[in-house]
């Protein structure tokens, strides 16, 4: 490219917009587990081109960090399994080592903004709630006290009565259904669903798992 | 009478030939909002889907994917309806239901719903826009819904399952008219899809250019403040009931979905053609590729399956044409004398041919056009090395391409870079075939 450093921008030449703006990082860096102040004065200071390019030891790092709190709100999101009961809460186990519960509790909001959402999660034993305003609090009791506690105030709802059924053998059903034998492809099934992603709570004994197993009767034909 | 389980396992099973994407980008928060922004309302679409599941090939199963009813009038030859003995149909009530508790339980993002066609379309459709009403109003969901629309559906039904969907699509099922007749005999190709899709086209544009023009109007009428204002007050009227007439329709567009390797002859220039012939009339979103793969009982049970390699490299074809805006023509070269694609990257195919005629690109002076017949070169950093271009830079080195996202390895031959072009394998066999043997004097 032109020789002439001054003139250029540097995140115009890069032009990949990797990593995240100044804003983006002083936002959501503090989510992440292992966030110091120190590392906040460090980012201070530095100009935003450093922090886009990846080629500092601490730009690096930090675009990991990033990384690692967008793909644990994004595997909560994906891989939560919830319930809800006849009185509008809806309910879930997560296990976030991250600060990203508000986000998976705006999500859920979102989808289900008549109802309370509490969840659970097992890394700080603590159930976080979002009402219907979107007002979000964190209790240190467990799910179901929290749940029965939330549930007590609030009146049978028919439209989720209507839908309490159980549904997970409606969605293993659902899931077997719809396999082709002929298309299988573990790899490319192991990339979609990482091994990591089968020990989140929702996950742990889900149908995804379990498809397909051998059962110790068939190694006896 | 089945129960539902037993309905989902039959009727999923039946479906599961039909593709379709998670959920295609449906609504954004540029336009006004299809649904008041109301704690009544349940679920959301996101600009991108979220996928809540895989199947063991891969494949994102994050939409309610069952058939209606596997009732059908037709005999499709490839069509597991002359094989399956168990015949049954949902009723709207128990599909909206069993899509709920999923839903509740963050296993699905939305609907994809389709049927065989039992007594005639229209009662068909009927019966599927009735479940869908169940969902919209009774359960008020206002997430993803992707309709298909059975062969010769009257226009008043498909007016309705728009104003419902988020998506539409029809099958063509075959390229042409006559590969139709030799795979779906009773099926009459222009009547019952080509010009339903058309009708399809219709109804959006029509749609969306009244609601365009409402939106203007209002602006002319009212500062901004206003126009939020008297647009939430309509909606708060239970105006239209669900629907705003300000916003677009039919956000994720109309699809359809080819059968290949049913037909005896169909090339894969036949199907490119018909693809493109889509995305020029009737403003085809994408369209999905399902491999042909015998079903025991049917007509075609003795017949080969169709490869997937060669689905693959429709799809990536479809991708020139769709996204990389190829012509037909270009595609023409690539393929081989029956009109079927090689067994290669139909792009480096296309490069090979392309600059071994008109010689390695020089990537400052290359339009964007051309820019995109390189392999590794996408439409973003095809634009990136434009928009630097426009701002006097001028790339000098490889580490300056790797910056703005080009895949090095393979763009390299086909590029001049600061005036060195890095040469082929090809090349330097070429070359050592002139020299002296090493260790020759």
């Amino acid at each position: 490219m032109s020789k002439n450093k001054c003139e250029r921008d540097p995140l115009e030449v890069i032009g990949r917009a990797k990593g995240y703006s100044l804003e983006d990082l002083k936002i959501n860096l503090p989510r992440h587990a292992n966030f110091s102040p120190i590392l906040a004065k460090q980012i201070n200071k530095l100009p935003e081109v450093f922090l886009r390019n990846s080629g500092s030891p601490l730009a690096k790092k930090i675009i990991r960090m990033m990384r690692e709190v967008f793909l644990e709100a994004y595997r909560a999101k994906q891989f939560t399994r919830t319930e809800i009961n006849n009185r509008g809460v809806l309910f879930g186990v997560v296990l976030l080592k991250h600060r990203v519960m508000d986000l998976i509790l705006k999500y859920f909001h979102e989808r289900w903004p008549s109802c309370i959402i509490c969840l659970y999660n097992e890394d700080n034993h603590k159930t976080a709630i979002i009402n219907e305003k979107g007002n979000i609090c964190e209790v240190n009791s467990p799910l179901k006290k929290v749940v029965e506690k939330v549930s007590e105030k609030r009146p049978i709802i028919p439209y989720f009565e209507d839908i309490q059924f159980s549904g997970k053998e409606i969605f293993e059903t659902l899931y077997n259904s719809q396999f082709i034998l002929e298309r299988e492809n573990q790899s490319y099934f192991k990339r979609m669903i990482p091994e990591s992603c089968f020990s989140l709570p929702g996950m742990r004994n889900g149908v995804e798992k379990r498809f397909r197993n051998k059962k110790i009767n068939e190694f006896f034909k | 009478m089945p129960s539902t389980l037993e309905k989902i396992r039959i009727l999923g099973e039946n479906s599961k030939y039909d593709i379709c994407a998670s959920t295609a980008s449906s609504r954004t928060n540029k336009y006004p909002k299809l649904f008041v922004n109301s704690n009544k309302w349940v679920g959301a679409t996101a600009s991108a889907g979220i996928c809540h599941s895989y199947t063991p090939d891969g494949r994102c199963m994050s939409l309610f994917k069952t058939l209606y009813t596997n009732k059908c009038i037709y005999n499709c030859k490839y069509c597991f309806t002359h094989s399956c003995s168990n015949k049954m149909s949902f009723t709207p009530e128990e599909y909206a239901r069993t899509f709920m508790k999923l839903y509740s339980m963050n296993v699905v993002e939305g609907i994809f719903i389709s049927s065989g066609v039992c007594g005639s379309a229209d009662q068909t459709t009927e019966d599927m826009l009735e479940a869908i009403r169940l969902l919209r109003f009774k359960y008020n969901f206002r997430g993803y819904v992707h309709f298909k629309c059975l062969p010769g559906v009257s226009q008043y039904l498909l007016k309705e399952a728009i104003s419902l969907s988020d998506r539409i699509s029809i099958n063509s099922e075959a390229s042409t008219k006559d590969f139709l007749a030799e795979i779906a005999d009773q099926k009459d190709f222009y009547n019952d899809i080509v010009k339903r899709q058309r009708w399809l086209k219709q109804i959006r544009i029509k749609h969306n250019e009244e609601a365009l023009k409402l939106m203007q109007d209002l602006k002319l009428d009212y500062k901004y403040y206003y126009q939020e204002k008297m647009i939430k007050d309509r909606r708060e009227d239970g105006y239209k009931k669900f629907r705003w007439d300000g916003a677009p329709i039919l956000n994720g567009g109309q699809t359809t979905q080819f059968v290949i390797g049913a037909a005896d002859e169909e090339t894969d220039f036949d199907l490119l053609k018909r693809i493109d012939w889509g995305y020029k009339e009737i403003d085809l979103r994408r369209a999905y590729f399902s491999s042909f793969i015998p079903i025991e009982g049917t007509p075609l049970a003795g017949k080969q399956a169709a490869s997937l390699a060669r689905e693959h490299r429709l799809y990536q074809s479809d991708w020139l044409l769709r996204i990389y805006h190829y012509k037909l023509e270009d595609l023409k070269e690539v393929l081989n004398e029956q009109g079927n694609l090689p067994d290669v990257d139909p792009k480096i195919h296309f490069a090979r041919n392309y600059f071994k005629e008109h010689g390695p690109l020089d990537i400052n002076e290359a339009s964007y056009h051309e820019l995109l017949r390189v392999p590794g070169i996408g439409p973003i950093s095809a634009k990136r090395i434009i928009n630097l271009r426009s701002k006097k830079f001028k790339i000098q080195s490889r580490k300056d391409l790797k910056s703005v996202g080009v895949i090095l390895k393979r763009a390299d031959p086909y590029l001049i870079i600061n005036g060195k072009n890095q040469k082929t394998i090809l090349d330097f066999a070429e070359y050592h075939n002139e020299l002296p043997q090493r260790g020759v004097p």
